[in-house]
């Protein structure tokens, strides 16, 4: 599938310091679809959904928020700490949704790693499939996030 | 041979086309002069073709705005009284039904494009912008930085207020960029102010103070702005604050104390383990010198070698037990700091019999 000329602009308003300072695509410089599509593939593949993921990410994010910055443990599986600013982050897709400012940090107690997003993140993975572009600092990589997660 | 002159030709009728849109999109795009009305009374003929809020800077309106026109904080509404068409999509998240009814805009999304009129508050004749150099800027914890802006212009605003700090472009970040934080020095001071600055994880202006920023440097500051600021009752007071949040609490305490208000006031102070707390020793002086000043500084999660002796929780449990202990009083709450805790602790005053009207709350985020 080709990249049109909309999603030429959303790519646009990905690139550092112009929604945020380091963008959402990293040092990705394949076209947008490409990055969507790829990763599409590899959820199929592993036999989830986009929703899947993003409802779990999600769940740890809303029991992490009672923390109020402290860490909060989660099914005794993984330990949150959210950490919220002032003001949203308007998605680069421009269709009006605001996240928060807030930066989500999840340890796996199994697995003893961790990885960082933010509500935008959720809100791209579960509303457009994009799990943002090699490189960037919140990619969240489609079967590393499956398996941290314990979905696969 | 045949190739090469393909290609100059194709190179050639690009070139045509891109001068063509470029003259196209300066003729199309081309407003000209048009007037702006502001309040009825006063008019400016302004170059048409950018934002309301910038076209309104130009003339030396300045609209609060904590994102600085990018569309994602909300605050630089203006009443628009002509026709400028539709809400646009981007807009709508932030207006509510009373709002889109009466025609009020985002001054960031709407652009000039004819002779416009707007209503906005008399109060925003008085914002500046001020020409400051940075004098001091001090560690005060790990990821919160105190930086003092001098300037040679005198400053008039309430403990409380917030100021916009602009920061040049740098790095891959192509334009300035505008954001809001709350005065952390008392009225008194006219020739500068003092901002707390804590590092936000890929926060364009927050990276600059803390990865750029040096003393002596330039830089300019719009204000002031806000409605945060103590109100002149004789309720018990009861500041909630975490993190940064404490600069304007700070302020308003200072300036309690210059002004010998003797009011019944409690500080709740948040952090979450002692590498995180900070002016204890000036809020330890505060207590002495103010009658009824308490402050209360809670972890949340003090670390072994902290040695903490003092309250211990979620801020929101330690001001649930102390008002419970306290007993029904009138009391007014003045809060800073996340969003997600100022939401907690509404709850919890609520629940102490505090109304949300007399509870006080910067509205950044």
């Amino acid at each position: 599938m080709k990249q049109t000329p909309d999603l030429g602009k959303v790519q646009e308003n990905m690139k550092a310091g112009q929604i945020t300072g380091p963008g959402f695509l990293g040092s990705d410089e394949r076209n947008l679809i490409d990055i969507i599509r790829e990763d599409e593939q590899k959820i199929s593949e592993l036999g989830l959904t986009n929703e899947i993921i993003a409802d779990k990410l999600e769940m740890l994010m809303r029991q992490g928020e009672k923390g109020f910055g402290s860490p909060i443990v989660v099914d005794n599986r993984f330990v949150v700490i959210v950490d919220e600013s002032r003001g949203y982050v308007p998605c680069p897709f421009r269709h009006g949704n605001l996240s928060k400012k807030v930066n989500v940090n999840v340890r796996s107690m199994a697995l003893k790693k961790d990885i960082d997003y933010t509500p935008i993140s959720i809100h791209l993975i579960r509303e457009h499939g994009f799990y943002q572009g090699k490189g960037s600092l919140y990619r969240l990589d489609p079967e590393e996030v499956a398996k941290f997660l314990e979905l696969i | 041979m045949q190739i090469l002159i393909t290609a100059l030709v194709l190179g050639g009728i690009s070139a045509v086309l891109a001068a063509i849109i470029s003259v196209a999109d300066a003729v199309l795009n081309n407003y000209g002069d048009v007037k702006l009305t502001v309040n009825g009374s006063k008019s400016y003929t302004v170059k048409g073709g950018s934002t309301l809020l910038t076209t309104l800077a130009g003339e030396k309106i300045f609209v609060p705005s904590a994102c600085g026109g990018k569309g994602s904080c909300g605050l630089c509404k203006v009443k628009v009284l002509s026709d400028i068409g539709p809400i646009l999509p981007t807009e709508l998240p932030y207006l509510t039904t009373k709002e889109k009814s009466e025609n009020v805009r985002l001054s960031c999304q709407v652009k000039v494009k004819g002779d416009i009129s707007i209503e906005i508050p008399e109060g925003l004749f008085n914002i500046r912008e001020y020409a400051s150099t940075v004098s001091t800027i001090k560690d005060l914890t790990h990821d919160i930085k105190e930086v003092f802006f001098s300037f040679d212009d005198d400053i008039n605003f309430r403990a409380g207020q917030y100021v916009q700090l602009i920061v040049p472009p740098y790095g891959e970040i192509k334009e300035s960029t505008m954001r809001a934080y709350s005065m952390s020095s008392q009225p008194s001071i006219k020739n500068g102010v003092e901002l707390l600055i804590r590092l936000v994880p890929n926060g364009i202006v927050t990276t600059y103070v803390h990865k750029y920023l040096k003393e002596k440097d330039e830089v300019r500051l719009l204000g002031p702005f806000g409605d945060f600021f103590l109100r002149n009752t004789d309720a018990d007071i009861i500041f909630i604050a975490g993190g940064s949040g404490m600069a304007p609490i700070k302020s308003i305490i200072l300036d309690m104390k210059e002004k010998g208000i003797k009011r019944n006031a409690y500080y709740f102070f948040g952090a979450r383990s002692k590498k995180d707390l900070f002016y204890l020793d000036l809020m330890r002086e505060i207590e002495k010198e103010v009658p009824n000043f308490h402050f209360i500084p809670a972890l949340s999660s003090p670390l072994p070698e902290d040695n903490w002796q003092g309250e211990f929780g979620l801020i929101t449990d330690v001001v649930d037990r102390y008002l419970t202990e306290q007993g029904e009083i009138e009391r007014e709450g003045y809060l800073c700091g996340s969003p997600g805790m100022i939401n907690a602790c509404i709850t919890v005053l609520g629940k102490h019999k505090i109304p949300e009207n007399r509870i006080y709350f910067d509205k950044f985020g």
